[in-house]
């Protein structure tokens, strides 16, 4: 072996490294380090600008003593799992509804997406609108003769954190369903015949057989929707800005009222250190458990 | 990758260039809209005969709160802006970081403490020393008023809230909303803030929202506070929910609503519709037994700058800022009245002129405060608690002795 093709093959094995090297130092830099940052800040007492120094677990004991924390954190759970569930399971209906053969797929695919390429702003502006009573729903219902219709629930604090996800689940339904009708395509026919040959209805089949193939992407899904769940943020913002009353606050909201606007830099650390360990909590022995069952199997 | 070098290189470059001009000045400020850029063009302009100019860099949304982050980054990569718009406790605040320039010398030969109310020292002063210079004054205690509908159902301009809310029943009996609001929290506060001076005074208003007096948040009289509240909960039509101030105005400009709780800027709503005070529309003070003056500044603070020719325009855009002629300019375009108590406001228009004349009363009577919704009175972890409990209580339906010990509760665990 020349030396040339020796310095070759060693840079062939360098330079992915060398490739990923800067955008592993950003992220180091611009995640890990700012969530080191954060936890500091968090023990501190902090208030307009950066203090250092060390008061223990004093903003932790204010978190939780603020009313408008614990709204944040019911609500989270709340709209988390009500968004999952429903925008999984309705995602993977319209999949198996899309998925027979149907004229002008294609279209109602799109239709199904689209919703998707709006921004969060775009989604919580127009339900604001359609969820308003005077504006939207209610009003059309009523002038239509129905006059003791009611779908306020926008303006009552103890519902208005499920209009936040009727508008999420409104937006990334579709986006489940393009997921799930991709790993619908790929079950492999053969399979469906067997069972059809074997007898079972098609219920059955799907309940037994192709859903449980679905489980790869299933395991997408629920990882990219938690993502969304925890940044709806602008959602939230756009569509009721954490109110009535603070009746649709999210952690994030809170976190940011905090930092930003409240002069609680130290709660608001604190705050997000407890985001932070809340999703660690959910998604890392989920991730850990799928990848041992795949690296198994 | 090869375009996109020379342009950031040269943008990295540009920039420092820019801003240390000779004989220029960048600041940093949130004010976008139409009237507000033309306002500021009065002290552009007069800054310019001066020999500086103005290098503007606004930054608009969030009530200044995108301003403010803009700045910490700025600060932080040491390179500030010559000057920067401050609202509520954000001056006093940088001034503790000891980032903010000392205009003392400059406040002594110009007069400014004679010709400031005293009310207003604790927002543009550190320790003694002058550290802003305020241009305007709003009031946030207004009441915008329909005049037509007052006049269909009856009514006068209230003395009292008894009245105010005997008023509004009237009203909603004609069928008009009495009340044209949105649920945002800042919207309820401005209610919140009149009724606690004029219910209880404004003695009651400094020893709750300014002092945070334990005794006084928790007393009964803070409970008639919240009584009142939901009083005016009952005059507010149901679609108030996400409703923008400016919508709630035009209400009450087409005559759907009878009445806005607003501060002044309100007022260009309905001047830019050709509408006259007394007229077509009343505008009047919340009423209390004491007639408060609710106020909101608009000042400008310098930072601590190494070069003489900075120094030099910051010092010029202080004394700009400070001219009687400058404040009688700027006030007429953006609708507040000039912060100096001793311009005259003849070429004001009526709301203008009483509540100039409302003022002079207001500071001698001692119900001249700073409106604590906009940041003038309590700090903001404590104002913020206020306007949780007050905008709860306002959606909902919290009982007012619930409210009171979710306000003491609040401001002890914010302490």
């Amino acid at each position: 072996m020349s030396a040339y093709k020796r310095m070759s093959s060693r840079l062939a094995s360098w330079l992915p490294r060398l490739v990923v090297a800067p955008s592993l130092l950003i992220v180091v830099i611009t995640v890990y380090l700012f969530i080191l940052w954060t936890g500091l800040i968090s023990v501190t007492s902090s208030k307009f600008v950066p203090i250092y120094d060390f008061v223990g677990l004093e903003q932790y004991v204010r978190l939780w003593a603020t009313p408008r924390w614990h709204t944040a954190v019911a609500n989270l759970f709340i709209f988390s799992a009500l968004f999952l569930a429903l925008s999984t399971a309705l995602g993977l209906l319209l999949a198996i509804l899309l998925d027979q053969n149907i004229r002008a797929e294609g279209a109602l695919r799109a239709i199904y997406l689209y919703p998707m390429a709006l921004s969060f702003i775009v989604t919580g502006t127009a339900w604001k609108w359609i969820l308003n009573p005077g504006l939207g729903i209610q009003k059309v219902v009523n002038d239509l003769g129905w006059e003791t219709f009611r779908f306020d629930w926008i303006t009552d604090p103890q519902m208005a954190i499920y209009t936040v996800v009727i508008a999420g689940v409104w937006q990334s339904s579709g986006f489940a369903m393009a997921i799930f009708l991709a790993g619908l395509r790929g079950v492999d026919n053969s399979v469906i015949k067997a069972a059809q040959i074997e007898g079972a209805s098609l219920p059955l089949i799907y309940r037994q057989i192709i859903i449980p193939m679905l489980r790869p992407a299933m395991l997408s899904v629920i990882v990219l929707l938690s993502y969304i769940a925890i940044k709806s943020f602008d959602l939230v913002l756009a569509l009721t800005n954490a109110g009535p009353g603070a009746a649709t606050e999210l952690p994030s909201t809170f976190m940011f009222a905090a930092t930003f606007r409240r002069n609680q830099m130290g709660v608001g650390a604190a705050s997000a250190v407890m985001m932070l360990m809340t999703v660690a909590a959910i998604i890392v022995p989920y991730l850990y458990s799928e990848l041992r069952e795949r690296n198994n199997g | 990758m090869s375009k996109f070098f020379p342009a950031l290189i040269a943008a990295t470059m540009l920039v420092p260039v820019g801003a240390r001009a000779e004989g220029s000045i960048e600041v940093l400020h949130h004010w976008v809209s139409q009237s507000e850029v033309d306002a500021l063009n009065v002290i552009r302009k007069d800054l310019e005969t001066k020999g500086f100019q103005w290098k503007d860099s606004a930054v608009g949304g969030a009530s200044g709160a995108n301003a403010q982050q803009a700045l910490r980054a700025r600060l932080t990569a040491g390179n500030p802006p010559g000057a920067m718009q401050f609202l509520g406790w954000e001056g006093v605040q940088w001034a503790e970081q000891g980032v903010v320039r000392d205009l003392d010398d400059l406040a002594a030969a110009g007069g400014w403490r004679e010709a400031l109310a005293p009310q207003l020292l604790p927002f543009v002063t550190s320790g003694d020393a002058f550290i802003a210079a305020p241009i305007n004054m709003h009031r946030q205690n207004w009441v915008w008023a329909n005049k037509k509908l007052f006049d269909d159902a009856g009514v006068s301009v209230p003395k009292n809230w008894a009245e105010l809310i005997d008023a509004g029943k009237k009203l909603k009996e004609k069928g008009v909303v009495p009340i044209a609001m949105g649920d945002e929290p800042w919207q309820i506060g401005i209610i919140f803030d009149a009724l606690l001076s004029d219910i209880n005074g404004p003695e009651f208003y400094q020893k709750a929202a300014i002092d945070l007096n334990p005794e006084t948040l928790a007393s009964p009289e803070m409970a008639k506070v919240f009584d009142t509240l939901r009083e005016v909960r009952g005059l507010v039509d149901a679609n108030f929910v996400g409703r923008d101030w400016a919508v709630a105005t035009g209400m009450v400009i087409n005559g759907e609503a009878a009445m806005q709780f607003m501060g002044d800027w309100a007022k260009g709503e309905f001047l830019a519709k050709g509408l006259k005070p007394n007229q077509d529309f009343y505008c009047f003070a919340t009423p209390g037994q004491v007639t408060a003056f609710q106020y909101i500044i608009d000042s400008f603070g310098m930072f601590t700058v190494k070069d003489e020719n900075l120094q030099k325009a910051q010092a010029a855009l202080a004394e700009t800022i400070m001219d009687p002629k400058v404040q009688k300019g700027f006030n007429l375009i953006k609708g507040s009245i000039p912060a100096r108590i001793d311009v005259s406001v003849d070429e004001f228009d009526d709301c203008a002129k009483l509540g100039y004349s409302e003022r002079t009363a207001a500071i001698e009577k001692g119900s001249m405060q700073g409106a604590m919704t906009h940041g003038f009175a309590a700090k903001p972890e404590f104002a913020a608690v206020f306007s949780d409990v007050a905008a709860q209580f306002f959606v909902g339906n919290m009982s007012s002795e619930d409210a009171v010990k979710m306000l003491v509760e609040g401001i002890d665990n914010a302490r």
